[in-house]
């Protein structure tokens, strides 16, 4: 019995080292964890799992095995995956969705802390004049270094050009642009009374198509919409660049003013204020024109494609509302923790990767800032000319990928200008790089700042029925139902002092007497 | 040891939640209401509520709404529901389940749903913003009012009834002076449960393109434009109003439970 004992105390001890021994060797390879947290608009980022035949099949450095971009995991994954790979920490990516600028803004007011943000232009201008940012280190904006994918891929166009709207606006080296766009109104041509009506932002009052145009539910793109019909003639008649910016970013209250009656007007007019529901209407043809954002645009061409109904956008020749939504290292997250911003910068470049690039812009619709040779190809692999196609012409966009190149591609998806050749309308290609003459119109639009609940109470003045614009006839019509059913209450409540001289205190009593 | 409960001990778990979550959320609301933007004591917010033509017209907007919209549920759920507690059918909780079941489908798809069926009806569909949305918050709501009417009705002691007629009331009068009154708590809590929720239930509006603010919306439009403090000022006064027409119509239920003791 003893000796059995020994055993079984041996044994165990035995097992009890071997457990100490191995968990060691567990620890010495476990390495630290930093956590980064992502907040993105929703579905703004590949979430991978494609079908095989989603294959875009243009070259590709970047993949091991075989050609082609191919999204099989989300991109959050893969990037855990590859810093992982290439650090001696690990990083875990806490990936959050707004579905508004405002409810980020809020949220990060309520205290909620992220690493990394990807808000619109004017929220980036909000939260750097809070200070609420860390700058991108020099390593991540040194072009030469290897890995630099944002660095080297940015079209110089948005940024880390000499004359890059980054740079000229002061964002550069802070934020980094993640993607961008116009805005303008997705239409149906085969349903216009005349394809001119769609160029101009006119078309959101237009009574013809009373109650066949959306709108977006958002204060920021409404007024801007607005300004443009107020001021369509002055924008028309060509105005200077400065000019420009001057009079769409203007908030005197006589232009709220001005503003407000027209949006009152817009209000009668339109189908509906829609937040998310007016691309669903587009394809299914409730409506025939809705104001839209160029990534949106694409998105819902594509959808109606496979519906096989073809619609085209617009941009407007007053202006387009020039856009950018950027990444930002918020000040709370990540100043001081130097292994984190590495992992936040690192994520940025990943995002930046041509083939991850392309991978954003066939899974989002919306057009990516990089501007590599990547992206190029996947255009041409997208858009470009059949060999068989007969009437091809060169398609510029030398401003955004750098000089020579000229996209050819078929002109049956460009409406060109008599006269000028200019093209402002088109489909998805238009869409996604505009043409130089729509950025010569284009404006970036700046943040409200402190006149923000101005033009809020002029909102709230459109969208509330206001009560000195109930008619007399309704005021009439509802304190005559008040008195009524007030009447009605009296009448019931003295039925028996009214109506019936003795209150029944005995049910017999009653029945005698009939 | 042994483990004691008593009865009070059992309601802990309510009270924590309570306070942390009805509780907590009020006082913040009370803590931005009354104060101004810089967290100093303001009565500003409050009177903007009552100045503004906006907010009135809103509040009487959403009223006139959510009263529509309580009637024609009443109109309509009142007979079904008489009909439903009085039939004789063995399968009437089958029936009654029939009623109940779109309540266990998600709302927005119902809503979604009614979306097309209306543009189907009515061609243009934003051509008719109010209509529309009495049209889809009864959809949404109707079960809330037929479920309290059928089980006040279910209750209904039949005898009083065969009284009634056996002391000469023909069937109108019968349903009037007995059938109605004994149902009058069933109607109130029914209009309640369908009035409260129906003046602030804004996504209804947004997804059938009522582009008129309703409370649930204007609250919605100053929170996005960081404006904390008349967005509660709002709420607050909106949790007042519900606040008092709950207490009313309490004590309209309790004065006819004192009735049906009268007609006892």
């Amino acid at each position: 019995m003893k000796y059995l004992k020994k055993i079984a105390a041996l044994s165990f001890a035995t097992l009890l080292g071997g457990a100490i021994v191995v968990s060691g060797a567990g620890c010495a390879e476990k390495k630290q964890t930093v956590v980064l947290r992502v907040c993105n608009w929703e579905e703004y980022i590949d979430l991978g799992d494609w079908d095989s035949e989603e294959l875009i099949d243009i070259d590709n450095p970047f993949s091991d095995e075989g050609e082609g971009v191919f999204g099989d995991n989300s991109i959050v994954d893969d990037f855990t995956e590859w810093f992982n790979a290439e650090h001696d920490y690990k990083v875990e990516v806490e990936y959050s969705t707004f579905g508004t600028n405002e409810d980020l803004y809020n949220r990060l007011s309520l205290g909620d802390e992220y690493d990394l943000v990807c808000p619109s232009d004017y929220m980036l201008m909000k939260l750097i004049d809070e200070g609420n940012y860390v700058p991108f280190s020099e390593e991540f904006l040194d072009a030469d270094r290897e890995g630099n994918y944002y660095a080297q891929g940015v079209s110089r166009y948005i940024d880390c050009g000499e004359d890059s709207i980054f740079v000229e606006y002061g964002w550069s080296g802070i934020a980094a642009c993640y993607m961008w766009g116009t805005t303008g109104l997705v239409y149906n041509p085969e349903q216009l009374q005349d394809v001119s009506d769609v160029a101009s932002w006119d078309m959101l009052a237009n009574e013809n198509y009373k109650r066949q145009v959306t709108i977006k539910d958002n204060v920021r793109d409404a007024y801007f919409a607005t300004l443009g019909i107020i001021n369509s003639e002055k924008l028309k008649g060509g105005l200077s660049a400065e000019e420009r910016s001057t009079v769409l970013n203007d908030t005197d209250d006589g232009t709220i003013a001005a503003a407000e009656d027209m949006l009152k007007r817009i209000k009668e007019n339109v189908y509906s204020f829609e937040t998310d529901s007016g691309k669903a209407d587009m394809v299914t043809g409730k409506v025939i024109a809705n104001l839209q954002w160029s990534g949106d645009a694409v998105y819902i061409m594509d959808e109606a494609d496979a519906e096989e109904t073809e619609l085209w956008y617009s941009v407007p020749d007053e202006c387009t509302n020039l856009w950018f939504d950027g990444w930002l290292m918020l000040k709370d997250g990540v100043e001081g923790n130097e292994r984190r911003q590495q992992a936040a910068e690192a994520f940025v470049n990943f995002l930046s990767r041509p083939d991850n690039a392309v991978r954003n812009m066939y899974y989002i619709g919306y057009t990516s800032a990089v501007a590599d040779g990547m992206v190029f190809d996947y255009m041409d692999w997208n858009y470009g000319a059949e060999e068989d196609e007969e009437e091809i012409f060169e398609y510029d966009l030398s401003y955004f990928f750098g000089e020579g190149y000229s996209l050819t591609t078929g002109t049956a998806d460009f409406e060109f200008e008599d006269g000028s050749g200019a093209i402002n309308r088109g489909r998805q290609l238009f869409a996604q790089y505009p043409p130089a003459n729509v950025i010569e119109r284009s404006v970036v639009m700046l943040d409200f700042g402190d006149r923000l609940s101005v033009i809020n109470g002029m909102w709230i003045n459109v969208r509330c029925l206001d009560v000195k614009d109930i008619s007399p006839v309704v005021w009439g019509v509802v304190s005559a139902l008040a008195a009524l059913s007030a009447g009605g209450v009296c009448l019931y409540v003295f039925r028996y002092k009214l109506f019936i001289k003795s209150r029944p205190k005995k049910g017999y009593e009653k029945i005698e007497n009939k | 040891m042994k483990l004691r409960f008593n009865r009070k001990q059992l309601c802990i778990p309510y009270a924590v939640f309570l306070v942390f979550f009805v509780l907590a959320p009020l006082f913040v609301i009370l803590y931005y209401a009354f104060t101004d933007g810089q967290g100093k004591i303001s009565f500003s917010n409050f009177a903007n509520f009552f100045t503004n033509t906006n907010t009135l017209g809103t509040l009487l907007y959403s009223f006139s709404l959510a009263i529509v919209t309580t009637l024609v549920c009443l109109v309509i759920a009142y007979p079904t529901a008489y009909i439903l507690a009085r039939s004789n059918l063995k399968k009437k909780y089958v029936l009654l389940l029939l009623f109940i079941l779109p309540m266990w489908i998600n709302f927005t798809l119902r809503i979604t749903a009614l979306k097309e069926i209306l543009s189907l009806l009515e061609g243009n569909i934003s051509a008719y913003p109010f209509l529309n949305s009495v049209i889809g918050m009864t959809y949404d709501f109707m079960p809330f009012m037929i479920l309290p009417l059928y089980t006040s009705l279910l209750k209904l002691d039949k005898s009083l009834l065969e009284a009634a007629s056996d002391l000469g009331g023909n069937k109108l009068t019968v349903f009037l002076r007995v059938t109605l009154p004994l149902s009058v708590p069933g109607i109130i809590s029914g209009m309640t449960m369908v009035l409260l929720p129906s003046m602030t239930n804004y996504v209804v509006l947004d997804m059938l393109y009522n582009s008129t603010y309703i409370m649930g919306s204007l609250i919605g439009s100053y929170f996005s434009a960081y404006d904390w403090n008349n967005g509660s000022m709002i709420s607050l006064v909106l949790l007042v109003i519900i606040f008092i027409v709950t207490l009313v119509t309490n004590r309209f239920s309790d004065k006819d439970s004192n009735a049906r003791g009268a007609v006892l």
